[in-house]
């Protein structure tokens, strides 16, 4: 496939959204949200299911009306000129949905068609692209749910997006098919130059594809940054030395640490960075082996996100800067 | 975003914009099984009523009639006048049935199946995309009353000859005799009067469609207004009010058969028809405008 036409304006955000607020009845479904998407970004939205991201993706293709805010979308204010907006866009839904009784190729013609003719060169370019040439001609209703999903993925590729938006894309999908997927997002990315945001609750996948993540809890965004930043939330340090016990106990002593663990952790004190610790055990001559922030999964940092009592939101500015 | 390629070389048709996405509406439409019900209904109903003619002494009463108003009974005992009375009642039931089915579908129907959010992750306006569906209901409206007209001819012809118009509608005080050529042009004028049934009935489901229901609710709905309609100007006292009603309206198809057509009538109910249809629209679309459409 031939990658889309040169943006006007390549460092204009792909999505813009500010103070988003959507409110169904008395139900805050989501709350003043802020999000930046740049070009080439593959941007995760994550969250527990009601947690927003949905709503969140409908206000992003103007399916939802904003009770405040704005969703900018390609440079565009969606719920004004939803046509400009929406031009360059593809979108992927968990469970696509067809006209089960015409043919796949039928099904492309009219989803495509609804943003602008697409020759049937291309349509076969696509379909060959996705691997469902065989059998693009049979009715939906034969296909199996990986097909229903490569065929959704076609008619999310056609005529030519410059941003895909995949709501929860994995879902229903087994361990082969969730492979296939990612190997194919990766692709976009790289030979289309796509810029792809999804929502998810797998968080493996968002882990090993997502350039940046934002997380969703009741509506409210908890956090969003790079996976380098979560990563970098975690404060432990592991020290390989001679003595931990005791350079442990004299770091302690010197309230640079606030506790340690498992005879090669220490947790430091507020405001201290490990360069701290190294200069003191240096000078207090303890052979320093290893010296090395504990990398954070994202499961555990999503998993302290969403505690009833976690209140913090770590933002990437606030967090200590790279050692 | 550049402007769509031309169509391609030796493309058979150039459509417009709003031409492509109406026949890919009317794929979908008549990609259904569902939407050939009625068709099928109109065809059992109408051979049904025709064999009962032939079979029985059904026709008895009507040959006493013309006989007693000096006519060859016989010389009406004919396809045409067959068709005429096969066509009064399922106009009168089957017909609005049938389009408020495909009417109360052609929103809610999506909505219910997911299709309606994949095709709004599309830049294509809620208003386009109405008047895209209202339309295509319309021609499915429209053909479905050809269909009526043509069965009607078909299934009489196989136990009829052909003849003269003998049609007695008592509630328009309707009694009229008309040879073959003027009989049919009667028919032909009565099944096009009907389309406007049939694209009002379609267009009140539709309307009910444009909410948040399932499509058996915008069905009923549609069919309950009708219905309602129907019972209100059939109340004596209400006599004064009957401008006011929707079925009063929709009967105008059986002037056509009139020996004087009443011009001025059917011009008013025209008239009103198309002022309620732009209602059941505008009101359908601000419905629909409104709406968040989630999964």
């Amino acid at each position: 496939m031939t990658a889309p036409a040169l943006p006007e304006s390549p460092s204009e955000p792909l999505i813009e959204l500010r103070g988003l607020t959507k409110r169904f009845g008395a139900r805050l479904a989501l709350d003043t949200l802020d999000l930046t998407v740049g070009r080439g970004e593959i941007f995760g939205l994550l969250g527990h299911n009601g947690a927003g991201k949905s709503t969140a993706i409908g206000l992003m293709l103007g399916q939802v009306w904003p009770t405040a805010g704005t969703a900018r979308i390609c440079g565009h204010d969606v719920h004004r000129h939803r046509r400009r907006a929406l031009a360059r866009v593809g979108a992927l839904f968990e469970t696509p949905a067809f006209y089960d009784y015409l043919s796949g190729w039928r099904n492309l013609e009219i989803f495509t068609q609804y943003t602008a003719v697409v020759p049937a060169a291309r349509l076969r370019e696509v379909v060959d692209w996705v691997g469902l040439s065989p059998r693009i001609h049979s009715r939906v209703r034969t296909y199996s749910h990986g097909m229903r999903a490569r065929l959704a993925l076609a008619q999310a590729l056609l005529p030519r997006p410059e941003l895909l938006i995949l709501d929860e894309p994995a879902d229903g999908l087994d361990p082969e098919g969730i492979h296939e997927l990612r190997q194919t997002l990766l692709r976009l990315r790289a030979e289309l130059g796509l810029t792809l945001l999804l929502s998810s609750h797998l968080l493996s996948e968002v882990e090993q594809l997502c350039t940046r993540i934002a997380v969703l809890r009741q509506g409210r965004k908890v956090f969003e940054g790079t996976l380098a930043d979560v990563r970098r939330t975690a404060n432990w340090v592991r020290l390989v030395t001679r003595d931990f016990a005791t350079a442990a106990a004299r770091l302690h002593a010197a309230g640079l640490i606030l506790r340690d663990r498992d005879g090669a952790w220490v947790q430091p004190a507020p405001g201290v960075e490990p360069d701290e610790l190294v200069r003191r055990l240096v000078a207090w001559n303890f052979p320093l082996y290893e010296i090395a922030r504990e990398q954070q999964s994202l499961e555990a940092f999503y998993l302290a996100l969403m505690r009833p009592d976690a209140r913090t939101i770590p933002a990437p500015a606030d967090l200590p800067a790279h050692p | 975003m550049t402007d769509p390629p031309p169509a391609p070389p030796g493309s058979p048709l150039r459509l417009t914009g709003f031409g492509r996405l109406l026949r890919n509406e009317l794929w979908k439409l008549f990609g259904k099984k569902r939407t050939y019900i009625g068709f099928v209904m109109f065809l059992l109903a109408q051979n049904l009523i025709a064999l009962v003619f032939k079979l029985t002494r059904a026709s008895a009463p009507m040959q006493r009639m013309l006989e007693s108003a000096g006519h060859v009974a016989e010389a009406y005992l004919s396809v045409l006048t067959i068709a005429t009375i096969m066509l009064v009642p399922v106009a009168a039931f089957l017909l609005p049935l049938y389009v408020a089915l495909v009417g109360g579908d052609l929103v809610a129907k999506e909505a219910e199946d997911g299709t309606l959010r994949m095709i709004l992750s599309r830049p294509v306006s809620r208003a386009r995309l109405l008047a895209v569906k209202w339309v295509a209901g319309a021609i499915f409206g429209a053909s479905l009353c050809t269909a009526l007209g043509l069965f009607g001819l078909l299934f009489a012809r196989l136990y009829f000859p052909w003849g003269g118009l003998f049609v007695w509608l008592p509630e328009q005080n309707i009694f009229g005799v008309y040879d073959a050529a003027g009989g049919l042009g009667r028919y032909l004028a009565a099944h096009a009067m009907l389309v406007t049934e049939a694209v009002s009935i379609m267009g009140l489901a539709f309307l009910f469609s444009c909410f948040n229901v399932k499509p058996a609710a915008a069905t009923i709905l549609g069919l309950s207004v009708v219905f309602v309609s129907f019972i209100l100007e059939h109340i004596p006292y209400f006599a004064d009010y009957r401008d006011w009603f929707l079925t009063y309206h929709l009967h105008l198809w059986q002037f056509m058969f009139a020996e004087r057509i009443p011009w001025w009538r059917v011009g008013q109910s025209l008239s009103l028809l198309l002022g309620f249809n732009a209602t059941f629209f505008a009101v359908g679309l601000a419905v629909f405008h409104v709406r968040d459409i989630k999964s």
